[in-house]
């Protein structure tokens, strides 16, 4: 068995243990938790598409989950259709906004290029507020109806929700994956590793960059519309601010940045960590559980430099791959 | 943790069959009530304050006191044999994400027989929506957001005013003043670009429009901006008879000290309580703020009429070191209304609960705030919830208006 | 508006640009010097305010008084986090810049939460102090005391941020240090020691910032996010790691903000700075005074 057939097996066995994970674990919270688990395991492996295998450190994502969360919500709200579109058109939307955005900004390098993210999102929100033909401020409430997969609202049943993340985390994992063996895989970490180098042996640098974006907003936008419908109500400042853009690069840099495990390894140790240091430790109002929270992110960040994932193989290198 | 865990789902699972006699033989009989407030972020302050509010409440509803307020009398809840009030408190971050989910383990792991919140309207609306899944009863305490009863649900309550009745308190005390002469032409909104300063704002335009007067600046903000220099200098520009501020704790201290540093000594200020009812603001600005003008849902001055009030606020004095405002009277008195009808419900259960929050009928002067009543219709919201106003004079609140319970004229205009 | 109307704006902005800068320069010149981009920078101007707080509750000493006292306390809580964080994140093999972004990050929740711990979310600020609240009416142009002192302060750190760059040995060996990070090893510099120096002055620098703050502004345990996000911009603006730049760019941004917001809907003024700083880059893309 090569190594690519291993991790296609590999990817069977996770999904098949998550799946089944629904019937073993019945508490609410619980599950809630592994939903945001993988639907941040999803989210940041559509980050690392660009910012891991493209090596373009986009800290402004949140305005592509945001346009898929507004996008979904509009659409089943206000005409009352499916989710299901709603989040594909959104993603198509991100993704042409991002073809639209990367133009001009991919000829920014480095922070310039990351800072230039944050504030086109931050642009994004400003204007969401104040738009008040979706709401503004006030944001969207989803209609509150019956439990239904063409809705996507269960209104106690979390299983569905952890089946839908556990998908998007799926469809994501195998861009990724198809994605690492093929051509636009190798341009892209030759752009990431050395885009003049890369220029002059003949790699299209700028169009790489620009499918990277693509796609890894178009996917963001996915997630932006599942967490809409996931939640039934949104607001500006619950899917547009700078918190989102971080909390997608955080797992993929915690678990391994470029590597096809490390979002859902970054996700599963980040995720549960934030959600239980709050609900066990946060109700007492005294900052205790943000000091072991941020102590935390420091020391992995800190310890393991090439993510949580190098534990597991000492001598692999996130970009090793010839 | 285990055992008490474990004690608390078997008294859930047979409060419905055991007569309460029972129950109280076995000793385990508690009331867990969820409260989910902002404990981290740029709002912890409202939810630490809330935590002293609420643990006030419960520890008057748990001791037997001599006020006349719902379920002081007597030690615990006579209706349940004497059961006392445990509160479960959890952090919502003013994510209405994180919000639901603690609703949700409240009530599915801690047994919570109903949950109190939640500060930010956003949040309420998720949280409520999770109670109405799981039929466990929201109170409402301090979300004023007019949209949250208009959303057809069953097990949704907020006994005091919203946003709408606020804004018309504020506009009929106007009228008042008009109507004795004062000149009040102009208005200038303020307000931040939040679902309260939209609600807000929203109400105060229609209402100008509906009563004749002029909006002469009308100025959103962003929220917690470095510097509200230009803005204030558009206000000193338009100055108008009357500002009113939607702003919260931060925006309402810059906003004070910048028009000071302006030279900008607003006719009237009438605020929409929030920011103007922290002792933080009065603690940094107060020397410019005297006869300031807010609408409240409580006053301390009429403890004069009702002494419970000042019973009370020594209470949570004694653990906040602050006396009761706007926000922290109305997390006191959700939860007393709430005991109330546990009391008379006679359950832990939800349903049985609503019911008895539904037939609710307390008159005001058994409450520590101006209402004049506590009742609630089909939508969850208690009508008779009308504010007053308050003014800051000489460093203490005093009630101006409406006239029934003023216990001063309004001084007018507030800098000459 | 009227001309003094707009004057007033104009001088607010200034006024305010300054503080920026001040707010600025030390992240620009720690990311100069070894090419970190600090993301807990606006808690360490959190840090600062509660310090003069804490001082002149303790002392009851006027803030300006305390200044040197609390500058001093960020230099050593500067080379601090350099030896205790920094440095380690520098070691990474790999992805180095993301490292680092997410350890000050951690660190930046960590002392949020610290300050949660120790001071309460409580809104604090200093309500008495020698120019707290006083102003100077210049025909109409209100120019308030407090950060007329903090432009002052600040112009007078550019200043002798100048002379220290150009005519000290740790200036040099600064220079030298961000030229060629391998060479300096060899002539004798310790790394290690001008690295702690430049966080030591970049965080006192936000430190000065802080006690400027303090006397006008409200001191919570989050004030730090919005001023550290236009730090970014500033720094970005004017080109990461130069110091020219980020005054430039600080005041540059402090007259936009000021005059966006009268003529945009104020809550949108943020926009009129954001796609300035897209406008010049997308034009100069190492920002107005930065070498690529």
């Amino acid at each position: 068995m090569t190594h690519r057939q291993l991790q296609l097996v590999l990817l069977s066995g996770v999904v098949i243990a998550l799946a089944i994970l629904p019937r073993v674990i019945t508490d609410v919270y619980m599950l809630n938790v592994l939903v945001l688990t993988l639907m941040y395991a999803a989210l940041s492996q559509s980050w690392n598409i660009l910012g891991g295998y493209c090596g373009q450190i986009s800290l402004g994502h949140a305005l592509y989950f945001g346009v898929g969360a507004y996008a979904t919500s509009v659409f089943y709200a206000s005409f009352g259709i499916t989710p299901w579109l709603g989040a594909l058109a959104g993603g198509v939307i991100s993704m042409l906004l991002a073809l639209g955005l990367g133009y001009p900004c991919f000829r920014l390098k480095g922070h310039y290029f990351s800072i230039a993210t944050i504030v086109i999102a931050e642009i994004g929100l400003l204007l969401v507020h104040n738009w008040d033909a979706v709401g503004g401020a006030l944001g969207i409430q989803w209609p509150i109806g019956p439990d239904s997969w063409v809705t996507l609202q269960f209104a106690r049943d979390k299983a569905p929700y952890v089946y839908l993340a556990l998908g998007l985390f799926v469809i994501t994992w195998l861009v990724t994956y198809w994605i690492e063996d093929s051509r636009w895989g190798f341009w892209w970490r030759a752009v990431k590793d050395n885009p003049e180098a890369a220029e002059s042996l003949g790699v299209e640098v700028f169009r790489s960059k620009m499918a990277a974006a693509a796609l890894s907003a178009f996917f963001t936008a996915l997630g932006g519309g599942f967490y809409a419908a996931f939640v039934s109500y949104i607001d500006p400042e619950s899917v547009m601010t700078f918190r989102f853009s971080l909390l997608f690069a955080l797992p993929a840099v915690l678990g391994g940045i470029g590597t096809l495990w490390g979002p859902l390894v970054g996700a599963a140790v980040l995720i549960p960590l934030t959600e239980i240091t709050r609900s066990y430790m946060g109700g007492s109002g005294n900052g205790l559980d943000l000091i072991i929270y941020g102590a935390l992110i420091m020391i992995i960040s800190l310890a393991k430099p090439e993510g949580i994932l190098s534990l597991f193989h000492r001598n692999a290198k996130p970009d090793a791959r010839p | 943790m285990i055992i008490s865990r474990r004690a608390a789902l078997i008294g859930a699972a047979t409060t419905g069959v055991l007569p309460v006699s029972k129950l109280l033989a076995q000793g385990t009989q508690e009331v867990v009530i969820g409260a989910i407030y902002p404990m981290s972020g740029s709002n912890a302050q409202v939810g630490v304050d809330a935590r002293h509010a609420l643990e006030t409440a419960a520890e008057i509803i748990n001791t037997a006191n001599a006020i006349d307020l719902p379920t002081a009398k007597a030690a615990g809840l006579p209706g349940l044999g004497g059961a006392k009030v445990r509160l479960v408190f959890a952090d919502h971050q003013a994510d209405p994400q994180k919000g639901r989910a603690e609703a949700e383990r409240l009530i599915t792991q801690d047994k919570v027989c109903s949950i109190v919140g939640a500060f930010h309207s956003s949040v309420s609306n998720t949280v409520s929506v999770a109670c109405e899944r799981y039929a466990v009863p929201y109170m409402c305490a301090d979300s004023s957001s007019p949209s949250l009863h208009r959303r057809n649900l069953k097990f949704f309550f907020r006994p005091a005013a919203h946003d709408e009745t606020f804004s018309k308190g504020m506009f009929d005390f106007l009228d008042a003043q008009r109507a004795a002469g004062k000149k009040i032409e102009t208005l200038a909104l303020f307000y931040e670009d939040t679902i309260f300063g939209t609600d807000s704002s929203n109400t105060q335009r229609k209402l100008a429009q509906e009563r004749g007067y002029k909006v002469t600046a009308d100025i959103k903000y962003r929220a917690n901006s470095p510097s509200l220099t230009a803005e204030v200098q558009q206000l000193k520009t338009a100055n108008a008879d009357v500002l009113l501020p939607s702003s919260y704790t931060t925006d309402a201290i810059l906003l004070v000290k910048t028009m000071g540093e302006l030279g900008y000594k607003p006719k009237n200020i009438v605020a929409q309580a929030a920011g103007f009812s922290e002792k933080a603001v009065f603690d940094a600005v107060g020397d410019k703020l005297d006869g300031l003008i807010s609408r409240a849902s409580f006053s301390l001055d009429m403890a004069a009429k009702r002494p419970s009030i000042s019973y009370v606020n020594d209470k949570f004095k004694a653990r906040a070191g602050r006396d009761l405002n706007d926000n922290t009277s109305r997390q006191f008195m959700a939860l007393l209304i709430l005991a109330d009808a546990i009391n008379r419900a006679k359950s832990l259960e939800g349903e049985k609960i609503r019911a008895a929050l539904a037939a609710t009928n307390i008159p005001g002067s058994e409450t520590i705030m101006p209402w004049a009543k506590v009742h609630f219709g089909p939508d969850g919201q208690n009508p008779d919830a009308d504010p007053v106003l308050i003014q800051y004079l000489g460093g203490k609140w005093v009630t101006v208006a409406p006239k029934d319970v003023a216990v001063a004229v309004a001084k007018w205009p507030m800098n000459p | 508006m009227t001309l003094q109307a707009f004057l007033q704006v104009l001088a607010s902005g200034l006024l305010m640009g300054l503080l920026y800068a001040l707010i600025a320069v030390g992240l620009s010149l720690i990311f100069g010097l070894m090419d970190v981009v600090n993301f807990a920078h606006g808690e360490f101007l959190m840090v600062a305010m509660y310090a003069t707080f804490g001082l002149w509750l303790a002392t009851s000493l006027d803030p300006v008084v305390l200044m040197p006292a609390v500058t001093a306390l960020m230099f050593v809580l500067g080379a601090l986090a350099y030896f205790g964080v920094v440095r380690f994140a520098m070691r990474a093999r790999t992805n180095v810049g993301m490292v680092q972004i997410f350890a000050t990050f951690g660190l930046a929740v960590l002392i949020q939460g610290l300050a949660q711990f120790f001071f309460s979310p409580d809104y604090r600020s200093i309500p008495k102090s020698w120019l707290g609240g006083k102003t100077l009416d210049i025909a109409g142009v209100f120019l308030p005391l407090p950060q007329v002192f903090g432009g002052l302060i600040s112009l007078l750190a550019f200043a002798g941020l100048y002379l220290l760059m150009d005519r000290t040995d740790f200036g040099k060996a600064l220079e030298a240090t961000r030229e060629d990070q391998g060479a300096v090893a060899l002539v004798g510099i310790d790394r290690n020691r001008v690295f702690a120096l430049g966080w030591g002055l970049g965080v006192a620098l936000v430190g000065l910032a802080g006690v400027v703050l303090a006397i006008f502004y409200y001191i919570h345990p989050h004030v730090g996010g919005p001023f550290a996000l236009i730090a970014y911009v500033v720094v970005a603006l004017g080109g990461f790691g130069s110091v020219f730049g980020a005054l430039a760019a600080g005041l540059i941004v402090g007259v936009i903000e000021a005059l966006a917001a009268t003529v945009l809907p104020p809550a949108m003024k943020s926009i009129a700075v954001y796609l300035l700083y897209l406008g010049v880059v997308f034009v100069r893309p190492s920002g107005l005074f930065g070498r690529l």
